[in-house]
């Protein structure tokens, strides 16, 4: 599927363990990048799309969690396998709730680890598809002009012609006009794919902008 | 009136001791005291005693005896005595005489004198004795037999009308015993002449010393002061028929002795004042002799008479030493008691001190646990870092060797970091026991400061990295030596950081660091500071806080920083906290740099 290698990031403060981890995940035939802290991490933020982390809970400075916080927004699309020699359900419960892919107890059997990398891996390919797909929408949503972009907006949340034209103050003919247009532009035949494309972009739904 | 009522009543006998001389004179006063005590012992204290001394022997003369009647007679006008007990002749021919002016009506009894004596004095019939013969013949018998070959006799005498008396019957009673004697008297002399003679008097003599009250020059003496002077110088042994004479130099004589004297007066006068009927008796005699002065002379105790009452006797040493030994042995007693006591106080002490000690090591190892149960959490969780990376080795080992062409100097390698993993599991669990290591004794050591600092801070790795704390530690190069025992300051510091660490808890405090110090604070003494970046303490609660059972913590029992404290004094070193400068607290301890050995 990945068109790169697969590159595991190991996040651990701890040498010795690092060092262990980092063959055992190779034997796995992946590539693997070590860092020793947060900071060192987002220092040296991976290039590559393809992968996922592997993240100490507790280290020195900035902790697996408030880490976990940043790279949600820096790198959205590496899925985050937390490993911790303390493992206590709130920090599990907060960890997956922050949206990390996995959360493993020290010390890991291979068996656990490698199902845990194939997941994450997994989740990796399917965030980078969906990752594509919305970019190529983006990149259609972006040809639209700014009058077309208000429309589209307007007609998702189930707006009639005549209702978009009295927000807009313009001509209902007009705004059927654009309709078509903007049909045409994203390639879609029905008002029910526009409301899908709408959704996939965060345009509509609670988080709306 | 008041004579009347005394009359009326029952009241107590009155008793008259008449001395002849005065006060020094050994003789009458022995026998005086003897006769008051007896009388007082007998009534119970029920008698009226007087004494006067006539001073006859300075003031010889009738004025001073007609002054001496008037006076007593007016004395004793309205106190009449009931009996007079005269002792020496003088006295008793002078109360004889005054007897209607000074105690109409009194019993007249006397001691002192021989029977010879009281004839010449013509006393009534009614006037009762206590008769003593001075033989002088007795005491020369005593003379010849302890110097059976004695040629010479020398015999001295005074010059008072006493003296005189004294030479006149001892010429009489000596003339037949010591016939076969060449006999000299040394009489009419002065003392120093009589002192001088008898210096020079031959080696076979017997000298008797009569009294000498006046010399020729009208010196006057106490007889034994006199027996002294001769007794001294004298080349020849010395005896004398008085026993006030022993001591002073004089070998002994015969004697009826003072006591049984005024003994024997004092029977008379009770026996008068209780008015039974009285007759003359006479005062038992012995022959005396001083033990010292027949050492001086060579003579032998065993030729003395039987019964002879023996002075001076060289006693043995405890006869000798009786009061020091008794004294001393009684101090030995009581120092043995006092050391005895001081002894078990000590031993008390010593219990009561290993028993302190004891609940110290208790409380301690109470303390330790509540730490060690606080901080193992973190630490076994610590535990979890080598076993996984062991394990996480071991899987990578076996999948290599699985392959097909395995990377055997990797699995080597991989076996090399097994080993040290392991070994820093093993070292975990160790610190871990040492936290929970009970102590039934001190276990001294000698152990650098530093050392103890570095094995806390890895204990307390992994909780304070658990919270969010940094810790670092600042610590000169140079070994810091102190004499403890390891476990115990390890606690104290892990103390100290715990309530470091529960300073910092508080979330607003930004910046969350707990650093030690090590120190040379001067020749003698190292110090440790642990400061945080808290909120310090307040000032007025600085002193308090090691106070047991202070806390102000929930879940504090109050006993960490006191029995840090303990700690730190049993190894002879002082805690204290204070705040610093930038903010936070700061505890320090002194320990005594251990003398390099």
């Amino acid at each position: 599927m990945s068109t790169m290698a697969a590159i595991v990031h190991i996040v651990d403060d701890d040498a010795s363990f690092q060092k262990a981890l980092r063959r055992l995940v190779e034997t796995y035939g992946l590539c693997v990048s070590c860092y020793e802290s947060g900071e060192d991490f987002l220092a040296r933020l991976p290039k590559s799309r393809t992968g996922c982390i592997l993240l100490d809970l507790e280290m020195p400075g900035l902790s697996g969690q408030e880490l976990q916080e940043r790279l949600v927004r820096t790198v959205p699309l590496l899925p985050i396998v937390f490993l911790t020699g303390r493992g206590t359900i709130a920090a599990s419960v907060q960890a997956i709730k922050g949206g990390a892919q996995d959360f493993l107890e020290k010390p890991v059997s291979s068996i656990t680890l490698r199902s845990a990398i194939d997941h994450a891996l997994s989740e990796n390919d399917r965030r980078r598809i969906v990752n594509q797909e919305n970019e190529a929408l983006q990149a259609r949503v972006a040809k639209l002009t700014r009058t077309q972009v208000q429309v589209f907006d307007l007609i998702v949340r189930g707006a009639r012609n005549r209702e978009v034209a009295l927000a807009l103050n313009k001509n209902e003919r007009t705004i059927k006009a654009h309709r078509q247009n903007i049909m045409a532009n994203l390639g879609v035949a029905s008002v029910a794919e526009m409301v899908s494309i709408a959704e996939k972009m965060g345009r509509i739904g609670k988080d709306a902008k | 009136m008041a004579v009347a009522r005394a009359e009326v009543v029952d009241r107590s006998p009155r008793a008259l001791i008449l001395y002849p001389y005065d006060e020094r004179l050994a003789a009458t006063a022995i026998a005086g005291e003897t006769a008051r005590k007896r009388l007082i012992e007998t009534t119970g204290g029920k008698i009226d005693l007087y004494s006067e001394f006539l001073d006859l022997s300075r003031f010889p003369e009738e004025a001073h005896i007609d002054r001496m009647a008037r006076y007593l007679s007016e004395k004793y006008s309205d106190h009449a005595p009931d009996v007079v007990m005269a002792l020496g002749d003088l006295a008793t021919s002078f109360i004889v005489r005054h007897r209607n002016e000074i105690a109409p009506g009194a019993k007249i009894v006397f001691a002192g004198f021989g029977r010879d004596s009281a004839a010449k004095l013509n006393l009534p019939a009614d006037v009762v004795g206590a008769f003593s013969e001075f033989q002088i013949a007795r005491t020369f018998e005593l003379a010849r037999a302890l110097q059976p070959d004695a040629k010479n006799l020398f015999i001295i005498g005074g010059s008072s009308a006493f003296d005189r008396e004294w030479l006149d019957s001892a010429r009489t009673d000596l003339a037949v015993p010591a016939k076969d004697f060449h006999v000299t008297y040394l009489e009419n002399l002065a003392i120093d002449e009589v002192v001088e003679r008898s210096s020079r008097i031959p080696e076979d003599s017997i000298v008797l010393y009569l009294t000498i009250f006046t010399d020729i020059t009208g010196r006057n003496f106490l007889p034994k002061d006199a027996a002294k002077l001769i007794a001294a110088k004298a080349s020849a042994p010395v005896y004398g028929p008085y026993d006030t004479y022993v001591g002073q130099g004089i070998v002994g004589g015969n004697t009826a002795t003072f006591e049984s004297m005024g003994y024997a007066i004092a029977g008379l006068a009770l026996d008068a004042v209780a008015g039974k009927s009285i007759k003359d008796i006479v005062v038992p005699e012995t022959f005396f002799a001083d033990a010292r002065q027949l050492k001086r002379w060579g003579i032998s105790e065993s030729a003395l008479p039987a019964g002879t009452v023996l002075s001076f006797k060289e006693p043995n040493v405890w006869e000798e030493y009786w009061p020091q030994i008794t004294g001393i042995l009684a101090l030995i007693a009581v120092q043995a008691t006092v050391i005895a006591g001081l002894l078990i106080e000590r031993r008390r002490r010593f219990a009561a001190e290993d028993e302190s000690r004891l609940r110290l090591l208790e409380l301690v190892h109470l303390n330790q646990s509540a730490t060690a149960g606080a901080l193992s959490a973190s630490i076994a969780h610590e535990l979890n870092q080598p076993l996984g990376a062991i394990l996480s080795n071991t899987e990578a080992a076996e999948a290599i060797l699985k392959s097909k062409t395995p990377d055997l100097n990797l699995v080597k390698q991989i076996l090399v970091d097994i080993r040290e993993d392991d070994q820093r599991a093993g070292d975990i669990i160790r610190r871990l026991r040492g936290l929970l290591k009970k102590r039934s004794e001190i276990e001294w050591q000698e152990f650098d400061l530093n050392d103890v600092v570095d094995s806390s801070m890895t204990i307390l790795h992994a909780e304070a990295q658990k919270r969010g704390i940094v810790v670092k530690a600042e610590s000169p190069t140079r070994r810091l030596p102190v004499r403890a025992d390891r476990v115990h300051l390890q606690q104290v510091i892990l103390n100290l950081a715990s309530n470091a660490m529960d300073a910092l808890a508080d979330p607003a405090t930004p910046d969350r660091k707990l650093t030690f110090q090590t120190s040379l604070t001067d020749d003698a003494n190292v110090e440790l500071s642990i400061a945080d970046t808290g909120r310090g303490i307040p000032n007025d609660r600085l002193d308090t806080i090691f106070t047991p059972f202070y806390t102000t913590k929930s879940t504090g029992t109050g006993l960490g920083l006191s029995i840090a404290r303990a700690i730190v004094e049993t190894y002879g070193g002082k805690i204290w906290a204070d705040n610093s400068a930038a903010g936070g607290a700061v505890f320090r301890f002194v320990l005594p740099l251990a003398k390099a050995a």
